[in-house]
């Protein structure tokens, strides 16, 4: 076994910590915590921070009713969309009925002129 | 008390607004019905519809069409009623509508009867200008009351022909001639 390894191995070797240990780091992080919030906390004695604050939240607030007023008219907006465009569409196929029905009669009165007109037909007619 | 007149004020407008008054055997006739549909496009609705037609004018060319129609309309009502069977409505419930639009101020513009159907399209004129339409339609299992209110540009509903189930109707303008009637029995 080379030297190195033997350094590695020493190195390496597993250390129990000082008794004690654990605790102390849990307070620490416990006391570095309070401290962050403190500090944020601390930022709101400014008054210039707090009307930043306070505008930012009132733009938040104004954009999420504008947005929800966006929404509705939008809605509404296909809603009144999706009606015309249906009583169009109603109108329209009742018209198409009508056109349907006359040239129905258009084409039947056209049988019936040439039948009249046609010597062979109108013969069999007066039989 | 204020309330109950704001609601009086209300349907009276409602009621002006349309041009054919839906007599009241229509509510008996829709609960009879199996199939009601019912559109009420108010002015209000009119204007944002416009809107938002106008806004896909550039997307969709038949919104254009669309648009061009409803702008200056005071609003579209659609009542039709589809039946299971035949002979679920009868003649005078028709006449009823029909009788309105005799009044003054419409014109039959056309009227289509078969032994299975009969069929009508009349315009409300002022003078020379139409504001006005109203389609009613008796088919066999089937009832349907149009009333378009307001002016009418009789070439934009051409051109919708083809579209929206519009056919493509080249004599509608001509509708300024004499009203035809047509029946076939």
């Amino acid at each position: 076994m080379s030297r190195f390894e033997d350094d590695l191995r020493t190195a390496l070797r597993r250390k129990e910590p000082p008794p004690g240990f654990a605790e102390r780091a849990l307070a620490r992080a416990a006391v570095e915590r309070e401290t962050l919030l403190e500090r944020l906390l601390g930022l709101f004695r400014f008054p210039a921070v707090r009307w930043v604050c306070a505008a930012a939240l009132l733009l938040m607030l104004l954009l999420g009713v504008r947005y929800q007023q966006a929404r509705r008219a939008r809605q509404e907006g296909e809603e009144a969309r999706a009606k015309v465009l249906y009583a169009l569409q109603v109108t329209g196929s009742k018209l198409q009925l009508v056109q349907q029905k006359l040239r129905q009669l258009e084409a039947e009165r056209e049988t019936q002129d040439s039948a009249e007109e046609d010597p062979a037909t109108s013969g069999r007619k007066i039989l | 008390m204020r309330r109950v007149l704001f609601v009086m004020a209300l349907v009276a407008f409602a009621a002006h607004a349309q041009d054919i008054k839906f007599p009241a055997s229509f509510d008996k006739l829709a609960a009879k019905a199996e199939e009601v549909v019912d559109v009420t496009v108010d002015p209000a609705m009119l204007q944002i519809a416009g809107k938002f037609l106008a806004a896909q004018e550039e997307k969709e060319p038949k919104a254009a069409k669309a648009k061009d129609v409803v702008s200056g309309l005071k609003g579209i009502y659609v009542k039709s009623l589809k039946f299971a069977k035949e002979g679920e409505y009868s003649r005078a419930d028709v006449d009823e509508i029909r009788s309105q639009l005799s009044g003054p101020g419409w014109a039959r513009l056309v009227t289509v009867r078969d032994k299975t159907d009969d069929v009508g399209v009349y315009l409300k004129k002022e003078g020379e200008k139409v504001v006005g339409m109203a389609v009613v339609a008796a088919e066999p299992k089937e009832l349907t009351v149009v009333n378009i209110v307001g002016p009418i540009d009789l070439e934009h509903l051409v051109a919708l022909g083809g579209q929206f189930g519009v056919p493509n109707l080249p004599n509608l303008p001509a509708g300024q001639k004499p009203p035809a009637q047509t029946e076939k029995k």
